[in-house]
């Protein structure tokens, strides 16, 4: 490692463009020497204005030093010359989790989550924004008579809309509903984020094995079956139940869950 | 860094494409000599070099075994790992044969890879231009064309 | 393609409906064995039901109904069922939108059953 760290300050010194910079620039950044790093990743970008992986490194320096607001600006600077830069979308997303937005900071990080899916670090921090995105709304929309919350309210009157009904949209956020699995609790995010994939792919293989639109998707498993359908074009409704719930009763409830969250999906937009 | 690089504008489009669908992580599209013409996911140059060089090099020595074994060719080459996947096949266009080096993970498989392939393989084929006619690269130009070549690849 | 293999997929490959069957290596998304009528791309089906498998199985073990024992995706002209066997296997049948969904499970899960 000091060989390969000797090497990269070898090639850098010699030609302050070269693409080592970047290496260099994290290498030194992680070990805490900001100001050198911020030195090599300006020297670099002086001959490399338009890489975006030059911006992200420059911006990860800033944001160790606290300065938050150049560190904004270098993101959207790589985010201007690749916008699905994951670092750029990663780093904005934290900054704007910092700043309160948490709309903002949901989109940047769905973006670099899309563009990584594998990232860990991208999953955590889209579980606290989320977290923190359910946790607003829900102070937000009690209803103060009956205490309901907007999430329980796509669903009412329907058997088991608060425990195994979940309206979601096509990037894997809640609209409405909840799943309810005892003794774990609300596994209504993780399902969400799953299935998100599981359906682009039902899309996917629809379409190029010529089966027309995909119209439901259903898994029986040792605890419990699923049922998944897309009540409109831009949403997803799952409905979760005990095994022994036969297909066709599932596929009954769906209708009529999928007729509610219509409706309900309607009135949010009047 | 993951985002897709080509030094021949023709080789961009299709190879998004090809890393939408197949949910590949790295790509390197290259000739036989380890010329590089696109990549996908690699952040340093080193590492393009040296996949590039050993990918080819995979291949000439496979193409050998297969002459060996009066075989035409191996089309295709696939090592799976736990984690990862390396597939590798050559095939050919207007510019001559071109080869793919395509490393996957567990969000993939084997037969998204080789199934997106196919149609990666027809869409380079049909973009593909007629290769103009080349002077011989001079030592004294190598440098200079390889350091250009590196610089598409990493976006300079 | 082994006797075990073919009469395993040739009891699927009888119902009514069904286009073709076959046994695809979970993993990776490669036929192991296939009955298919012509106009069928194997090579498709066995890659994206395998796919689609996976990511059905990850979200019903994120929701703890445990590891699917039947998967059916129904689209408005087709219809794609998996069933998976031992070994990382899957029994992949593709066919029409009428067909019995009912009568292929029983034979998926024989086949299945066949190849333990």
């Amino acid at each position: 490692m000091v060989d390969e760290y000797q090497r990269l300050w070898e090639t850098v010194t010699r030609d302050p463009g070269h693409l080592a910079f970047l290496p260099l620039g994290e290498h030194l950044r992680r070990r805490g020497e900001l100001e050198s790093a911020a030195r090599v990743a300006v020297g670099g970008l002086e001959q490399h204005p338009e890489l975006a992986d030059g911006h992200d490194l420059y911006a990860r320096i800033l944001t160790d030093m606290g300065d938050f607001e150049a560190a904004d600006e270098e993101w959207r600077v790589a985010l201007e010359v690749d916008p699905h830069h994951p670092g750029a979308n990663k780093g904005l997303g934290f900054l704007r989790f910092r700043g309160g937005d948490l709309d903002e900071a949901l989109e940047h990080l769905e973006n670099a989550l899309a563009a990584a899916p594998t990232d860990q670090a991208v999953v955590r921090a889209l579980h606290a924004v989320r977290d923190a995105v359910n946790d607003a709304q829900l102070e937000q929309s009690t209803d103060p008579i009956s205490g309901a919350s907007a999430q329980d309210l796509v669903f009412t009157g329907l058997a088991g809309s608060d425990e195994g009904m979940l309206l979601v949209d096509q990037r894997g956020r809640i609209l409405g509903g909840r799943l309810r699995v005892p003794p774990t609790g609300d596994v209504s995010e993780p399902v969400a984020a799953y299935l998100a994939g599981a359906t682009q792919e039902a899309e996917r293989t629809s379409r190029m094995l010529e089966l027309g639109e995909w119209q439901w998707i259903v898994g029986e498993g040792p605890s419990g079956n699923i049922y998944v359908t897309p009540p409109t074009d831009e949403t997803l409704l799952v409905i979760l139940r005990d095994r022994g719930v036969p297909g066709g009763r599932l596929a009954m409830l769906a209708e009529r869950a999928g007729a509610a969250a219509r409706q309900w999906l309607m009135r949010q937009s009047l | 860094m993951r985002t897709t690089r080509a030094v021949e504008g023709w080789t961009l489009v299709p190879l998004e494409r090809f890393i939408m669908e197949s949910g590949a992580r790295l790509a390197l599209l290259m000739t036989p000599a380890g010329q590089v013409l696109a990549q996908h996911g690699f952040t340093r140059a080193v590492d393009v070099m040296s996949a590039a060089a050993l990918g080819a090099a995979i291949v000439s020595s496979t193409g050998e075994i297969a002459k060996m074994m009066d075989e035409p060719e191996f089309r295709a080459l696939n090592h799976q790992g736990v984690e990862h996947g390396i597939f590798l096949a050559g095939f050919e266009t207007l510019r001559g044969r071109l080869l793919a080096l395509v490393v996957y993970g567990t969000d993939s498989s084997m037969g998204l890879v080789e199934l997106f392939f196919q149609t990666l393989k027809a869409e380079l084929v049909a973009a593909c231009p007629v290769e103009e006619r080349r002077e011989p690269v001079l030592a004294a130009d190598f440098e200079h064309e390889l350091n250009a070549s590196l610089g598409s690849l990493f976006g300079r | 393609m082994t006797t075990r293999f073919r009469l395993a997929l040739d009891s699927i490959t009888r119902v009514r409906g069904v286009h073709g069957a076959l046994l695809v290596a979970g993993d990776d998304g490669l036929i192991i064995a296939e009955a298919l009528m012509e106009k069928v791309n194997g090579k498709a089906v066995a890659a994206l039901a395998a796919s689609l498998a996976k990511r059905l199985r990850r979200s019903m073990e994120a929701c703890k109904a445990g590891a699917p024992h039947f998967m059916h995706l129904q689209a408005q002209d087709g219809t794609l069922v998996v069933v998976p066997a031992p070994d990382g296997v899957l029994v992949v049948t593709v066919g029409d939108a009428r067909m019995n969904v009912g009568l292929v499970r029983l034979e998926m899960l024989r086949a299945a059953e066949a190849l333990a």
